[in-house]
């Protein structure tokens, strides 16, 4: 009795469900924009996140200093209007907008700067709840911060470095309300407040990140009331939503899908040249890899632009060198390796011959399991590479790991072949060179110096680059260093890859950016 | 008996939480080392790993938590700074949950009138259909059929639990069944439809499984003396499947629902990851790809709980259904 009376009730309950979920409709959105993307935020406090994912939220609610220019890479005044640096270099002094306010109504001043950046250097600052402070090293160089007067701030380095105003044009060093951050205490990181374009509204993790217009901003004020930033992890279903319009924008597809996505009514695609490389790694510690003539035979083997077919859908650009060629210091000189079976396979034997070992040479290649911006089907790269090395005389062992687990394992130089890449933090050749190839940069808790390349003559090339104020002066090392590193063949760059989105066309306004900084104060949503 | 079945539970539970505890930490991979990523600095590492207590040997380590845990602590994520687990946890277990029970409530029934049908023409069109539709249920991928749906309905919602930037005034995160008893409908609505969709993917296994259990039992049930009776003395035919057989049948399809909603509960990723529903599924996997120990501990705890509680809750249930039990217990 008992249980067909609970039958009875579950059927009408089922029922009702049925039937409103038959009607109903969602609220229009017409001035809401709404950001579909892979995943979520992890922190929204600057200085304790260097996840994609939080940046692209952060950058619409902070700003730094110095920022990018809307189009170019060029650096220009952020919420300070000007600056100068002493002769020697080593003194930097920033001059601020006068009445430019957070979110909570506090003034931007000097000391918010200084409180700024205060929490970015000091391991013991009372407001630093959280140990992780990923961008640290980059700020390392500087020795004090201090207020002038309440718009000017003076910074004082250990040593003039190239990279300062570019470091401090990145998100970490957006500048922060220290009221907020004295309010909130650790949970300024889900309350975040800065002077940019948009105020944040709230966060509900996994589902939703909703952003309004601040209507007190400095300059133009954003295009759009409200932005929602909306994660989905599965690929197909941003298509799916971008096509019925639950979301207006989808970032990080794959090339087939967007693609696809360019032939849709009601969609258009943008692309801009990305500040990225995708490489191959080889373990110049291991032998036979510590051997040239075995790397230089593996660059020969590899057809890149069968390559950029293949794993990228033909959207990607054959690479040179390490630096991109959107980005200054960028050596054209180098000849690059191109394609050429007969050469792999004569270099390889004349090695085996001179140093004794038998062919065919069993390697391991190391890939990751999820795809990357520079690596968008990582799974398609190593079957092409395992074949492409196959047909000259090696024998290749694919070894796929999470992508946490990929890139510890290859820092502690597990490896002897692996896949990588590296997107810039800033748009400088410093950030490529200098992380990924100078000797400093090997060690097992995130080097990144994953080739364990050690050159001494590149080590003082691009030493001398960082330190040097004159950016002709710089290229020219930069260049050299490149010719260098050429010649050693510890990586093998193979592809600068686009980044590619697609939108409703109604949004108009929104520029993708060369430096993946997802920007969104002048996209607005036009008449439907 | 129900206290030996309650110390049995707390037992389990123990010991299910201090497996994963040790578990995470044999993991080769430094969570800390992790987090920090491409810029690790090492006084910084040394820092954190001293003060999360992560140097100490395991069996301190065990003790903290132990202790942490029995203050109703459930410490923050370490992945995603300044976030408590335990709020975390009070939106993604009612997300799972709400999606769980509009699963069975779409498994239950249907199963039982499939299988209460195919076993009342057992060996004819009928059987045959239930049994195919059965197999097709079991085998079909949940990713697979989830993208079938969205294709198929394209009027319904794909993502989320409420459409983009909706504020409300609910103070639980069961949206569906806290906007539908305090009457705020138009809510209802909206959240039952953005349900409707991973209910329906994720019904189709238990689905499958109910209806070939109904049948069975009631295949059994039907050649008891007792109906056979039942009949003789002239009782309907409805009369004798709602009061005689079904009854009867009901104690197998109840084990097999215990059992398929603990698998719901903690198996429902993929549908939760295809449908972007916030639930407890893709918050143990992201916790486990993000090296978040503390967030993979309280998950462990959590879902620990709830298997124990749903056993529990069965072997009542059972004790109320079943006479027998409860004679065997007298004796």
């Amino acid at each position: 009795m008992e249980f067909s009376r609970a039958f009875q009730s579950s059927c009408i309950l089922f029922c009702f469900t049925f039937l409103t979920a038959c009607g109903g409709g969602s609220p229009t959105v017409s001035d809401t924009l709404i950001y579909g993307r892979g995943g979520d935020a992890n922190a929204l406090d600057p200085i304790h996140t260097d996840i994609g994912e939080s940046v692209k939220v952060i950058v619409n609610i902070f700003e730094p200093l110095v920022a990018y220019d809307e189009e170019t890479l060029d650096l220009v005044p952020g919420v300070a209007e000007s600056w100068e640096t002493s002769e020697d270099g080593r003194e930097w002094t920033f001059k601020l907008r006068p009445n430019v306010k957070f979110h909570d109504e506090t003034p931007l001043n000097a000391e918010a700067v200084v409180f700024t950046f205060e929490r970015i250097l000091d391991p013991d600052h009372p407001h630093v709840h959280n140990n992780i402070i990923p961008y640290y090293s980059s700020y390392t160089q500087i020795e004090k911060v201090e207020a002038v007067d309440d718009l000017t701030v003076k910074f004082t380095l250990k040593q003039p470095q190239a990279t300062f105003l570019a470091n401090i044009a990145m998100f970490p060093s957006g500048i922060v309300s220290p009221t907020a951050v004295k309010k909130y205490g650790a949970d300024f990181t889900r309350h975040p407040v800065g002077t940019g374009p948009f105020q944040f509204v709230h966060w509900k993790p996994k589902q939703e990140i909703v952003l309004s217009r601040f209507d007190d901003y400095w300059g133009e004020p954003a295009g759009v009331k409200q932005v929602v930033f909306l994660p989905s992890e599965e690929s197909s279903i941003r298509v799916t939503q971008l096509k019925r319009g639950e979301i207006h924008i989808a970032d990080n597809l794959p090339p087939s899908e967007v693609d696809g996505l360019e032939k849709t009514p009601g969609v258009v695609v943008q692309s801009t040249p990305g500040i990225n490389i995708g490489y191959l790694t080889m373990q110049t510690r291991k032998p036979p890899l510590d051997k040239p003539e075995v790397r230089q035979a593996i660059c020969y083997a590899i057809d890149r632009d069968r390559l950029i077919e293949v794993a990228y859908a033909g959207h990607a650009q054959k690479a040179k060198t390490m630096v991109p060629p959107t980005l200054w210091g960028h050596s054209d000189d180098v000849p690059g390796r191109e394609f050429d079976l007969e050469k792999a396979k004569q270099l390889l034997e004349e090695a085996s011959k001179k140093y004794g070992f038998a062919l065919p040479l069993k390697l391991e290649l190391f890939v990751m399991d999820q795809p990357r911006p520079y690596m968008q089907q990582p799974r398609q790269t190593a079957i092409f590479i395992k074949d492409a090395l196959e047909k000259v005389g090696f024998q290749i062992d694919i070894i796929t790991n999470d992508i946490g687990q990929h890139f510890q394992r290859m820092t502690r130089g597990e490896h002897q072949l692996g896949l990588s890449g590296w997107s810039a933090d800033i748009a400088d050749p410093h950030n490529f060179l200098s992380t990924l190839l100078h000797s400093e940069n090997i060690n097992e808790i995130g080097g990144n110096n994953l080739s364990q390349y050690k050159n001494e003559e590149v080590d003082k090339l691009l030493d001398a680059a960082q330190f040097e104020l004159d950016q002709e002066k710089r290229t020219q090392l930069y260049k050299q260093a490149q010719r260098l590193i050429y010649e050693d063949a510890p990586v093998l760059p193979l592809v600068h890859v686009p980044v590619r989105i697609a939108q409703r066309d109604f949004v108009k306004g929104y520029k993708l950016h060369p430096s993946s900084q997802v920007r969104l104060k002048s996209a607005r949503i036009a008449e439907q | 008996m129900l206290l030996q079945r309650l110390a049995q539970a707390v037992v389990t539970m123990l010991i299910a939480v201090l497996a994963i505890f040790v578990a995470v930490r044999v993991l080769p991979a430094n969570p800390v080392i992790a987090q920090f990523g491409q810029h690790a600095v090492p006084e910084k590492i040394e820092k954190e790993m001293e003060e999360r207590g992560w140097n100490k040997p395991l069996w301190q380590q065990a003790i903290a938590f132990a202790g942490q845990i029995a203050q109703g602590n459930l410490g923050e994520s370490f992945a995603r700074p300044g976030e408590k687990i335990s709020t975390r946890l009070s939106q993604a277990v009612p997300a799972t949950l709400e999606l769980t029970f509009a699963a069975m409530l779409i498994a239950i029934p249907l199963g039982v009138v499939v299988g209460t049908i195919a076993a009342l023409w057992r060996n004819s069109w009928p059987d045959w259909i239930s049994m195919a539709v059965a197999l097709l249920g079991v085998s079909i991928p949940v990713f697979f059929l989830a993208i079938c749906l969205i294709m198929a309905f394209p009027m319904m919602p794909t993502g989320s639990r409420l459409p983009p930037a909706t504020f409300h005034d609910l103070h639980t995160e069961f949206y569906f069944f806290e906007s539908l008893l305090t009457g705020n409908f138009q809510l209802a609505t909206t959240s039952a439809r953005h349900l409707m969709l991973p209910a329906i993917a994720l019904s189709t296994i238990p689905l499958a499984v109910v209806s070939r259990v109904t049948r069975n039992s009631m295949l059994e049930v039907f050649d008891a003396d007792y109906l056979r009776t039942a009949r003789a003395k002239g009782a309907g035919f409805l009369r004798v499947i709602a009061r005689h057989a079904f009854p009867n049948a009901s104690l197998s399809v109840l084990n097999i629902v215990g059992f398929q909603l603990g698998m719901l509960l903690s198996g429902a990723i993929l549908t939760e990851t295809v449908f972007n529903w916030p639930g407890l599924g893709r918050y143990v996997v992201d916790a486990i790809r993000d090296y978040d120990y503390s967030v993979v501990q309280a998950c462990a705890l959590v879902l620990a709980c709830i298997f124990v509680t749903l056993n529990l809750t069965l072997d009542v249930l059972f004790l109320l259904l079943d006479p027998r039990l409860r004679e065997g217990n007298r004796s």
